[in-house]
């Protein structure tokens, strides 16, 4: 158990550490996240619809895009030099390293995240800081569902020469309930609703988190098997 | 047909018996059975898609045979035992090394996956013993081949293993480069060290070897004990060997 842990703790800390010194995972999410919404700021007219009602919508949208970059370039990175071959030669749990690379882009998601909510604010105008420990916890329980299902989908396309194309063609489909959920959701926070209102939504998105982890602690024997 | 196993031998380091590989139509390893002792050294040649790499897959659990049976330090390679793979150490085509990391960080982020104690000061010795100490802190992508080479045997050493696989650890090295890789490849192999190494390259795969094997199409064309073989008359040997199984 220890050593698994211990496992777990270097993948996630060697991708931190290739982060810190290249920063194009972070850059790259953010700006793609930021033009996301700058497209839709541009063809919304704000004047007109309610800032509550379509900004949960884009957040969402740019959240998901940036996030699908995101595990893409962590496979890449893992490609590299046959890195994730080397990884399978060790005596690792295979969990743990779907762990490791779970954990490091929910990280990654969540720290592009915490930038992006100030800017939303500022360009939707609305009002996030009276909502603000609702609103994290459903912006975690849509990205913990989004990471476990999309390093899941992204290792599995990782054999794939059509990887950029594959992972989003898989993972789309698959995040709907959660996507829905979370725009949901945080319509309603924004609206000044408590999250104990909504449970059957909490518990859809909640559910959805669980069924993710598990499934990919089920087969990602044979995933990372060629 | 039966599979018969072969019995765990303490003495043998790898015993294969009739390994077959299909990559779809294809037959990559068409019955390959040997045993390696323990200590033993062995060089493997063969012409381009003889299925050297494929085997050098299969023993070190990274695929699986489609049929026949190998075990690696005793261990069945289709249960990929985590013991099994605390013994192997594996150079390849590939470095498996991070380019963005330094050698320190890598070799010690691959010390603590295979669960060695103290990996700092085990990364460190190993990275000293490949000569890269004095640029164990520089970014890996500004490496040249030799010096990715030299780090991928730290690499595969770090957590000691007794059954060292290389594939082709010449290719791409400048003279001086692969006389260092010898001399390496010489220190470690010791009594309790048993090598497997590919090579197109006669003289360095002639050079220090215990046994000599020749692949062609999937099948072992020729086994034979080093100190039985003329190094002088190995190439028009080779050739023969290649031509008589290309017919067959
Ligand atoms: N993953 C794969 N899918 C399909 N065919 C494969 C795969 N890997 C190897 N092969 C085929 O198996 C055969 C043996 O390949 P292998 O790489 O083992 O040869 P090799 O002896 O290592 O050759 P080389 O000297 O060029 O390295 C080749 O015909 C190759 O095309
Ligand atoms: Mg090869």
């Amino acid at each position: 158990m220890n050593t698994y842990l211990s496992q777990v703790k270097a993948i996630v800390w060697k991708d931190f550490v290739t982060e810190l010194k290249t920063r194009e995972l972070f850059s790259s999410m953010f700006v793609f996240a930021i033009l996301v919404m700058l497209i839709f700021i541009f063809s919304i007219n704000l004047s007109i619809v309610d800032a509550n009602q379509v900004g949960p919508g884009v957040l969402w949208v740019a959240i998901l895009f940036a996030g699908t970059l995101g595990l893409n370039r962590s496979f890449t990175l893992e490609k590299e030099n046959g890195c994730l071959q080397g990884l399978m030669l060790a005596p690792v749990d295979r969990s743990a390293i779907y762990f490791g690379k779970m954990l490091s882009n929910l990280a990654f998601l969540l720290i592009m995240e915490a930038f992006l909510l100030p800017v939303f604010m500022i360009f939707f105008n609305v009002d996030l800081v009276s909502h603000l420990t609702p609103l994290l916890a459903v912006v975690f329980m849509g990205t913990l569902g989004f990471s476990a299902l999309g390093t899941l989908l992204s290792s599995l396309s990782s054999n794939l020469k059509t990887r950029e194309i594959m992972l989003p063609i898989l993972l789309y489909p698959l995040i709907v309930p959660i996507a829905i959920g979370s725009v949901r959701l945080t319509g309603q926070v924004l609206d000044g609703k408590s999250l104990a209102d909504m449970m059957n939504w909490v518990g859809l998105i909640l559910c959805f988190d669980i069924i993710f982890i598990s499934a990919s602690i089920m087969t990602i024997d044979h995933i990372l098997e060629e | 047909m039966t599979e018969s196993k072969p019995s765990p031998n303490p003495g043998q380091a790898i015993q294969v018996q009739g390994i077959r590989k299909h990559f779809g139509h294809l037959e990559a390893l068409r019955g390959v059975d040997f045993e390696l002792r323990k200590g033993e050294f062995l060089s493997l040649f063969g012409p381009n898609g003889a299925g050297k790499t494929t085997l050098i897959g299969i023993l070190s659990a990274l695929s699986r045979p489609s049929s026949g049976t190998a075990l690696v330090a005793g261990y069945d390679v289709k249960e990929a035992d985590p013991a099994m793979r605390r013994e192997i150490g594996v150079i390849s085509h590939a470095s498996f090394l991070y380019a963005d990391l330094s050698p320190l960080e890598n070799i010690r982020f691959f010390a603590t996956m295979y669960g060695v104690e103290s990996a700092e000061e085990r990364a460190i010795a190993v990275i000293d013993e490949v000569g890269l100490k004095p640029r164990m802190h520089d970014r890996v992508r500004t490496f040249s081949r030799g010096m990715l080479q030299r780090l991928s045997i730290a690499r595969a050493i770090v957590h000691n293993p007794s059954i060292l696989f290389l594939d082709e650890p010449y290719t791409g090295l400048d003279q001086h480069a692969s006389g260092i890789l010898k001399e390496q490849l010489q220190a470690l192999h010791t009594d309790q060290r048993t090598i497997l190494m590919t090579t197109h390259d006669f003289s360095r795969g002639l050079d220090m070897c215990d046994r000599v094997a020749i692949m062609v199409r999937g099948k072992l064309a020729l086994w034979e004990s080093a100190d039985q073989l003329d190094p002088a008359g190995f190439e028009r040997l080779y050739l023969e060997k290649v031509a008589q199984a290309g017919r067959g």
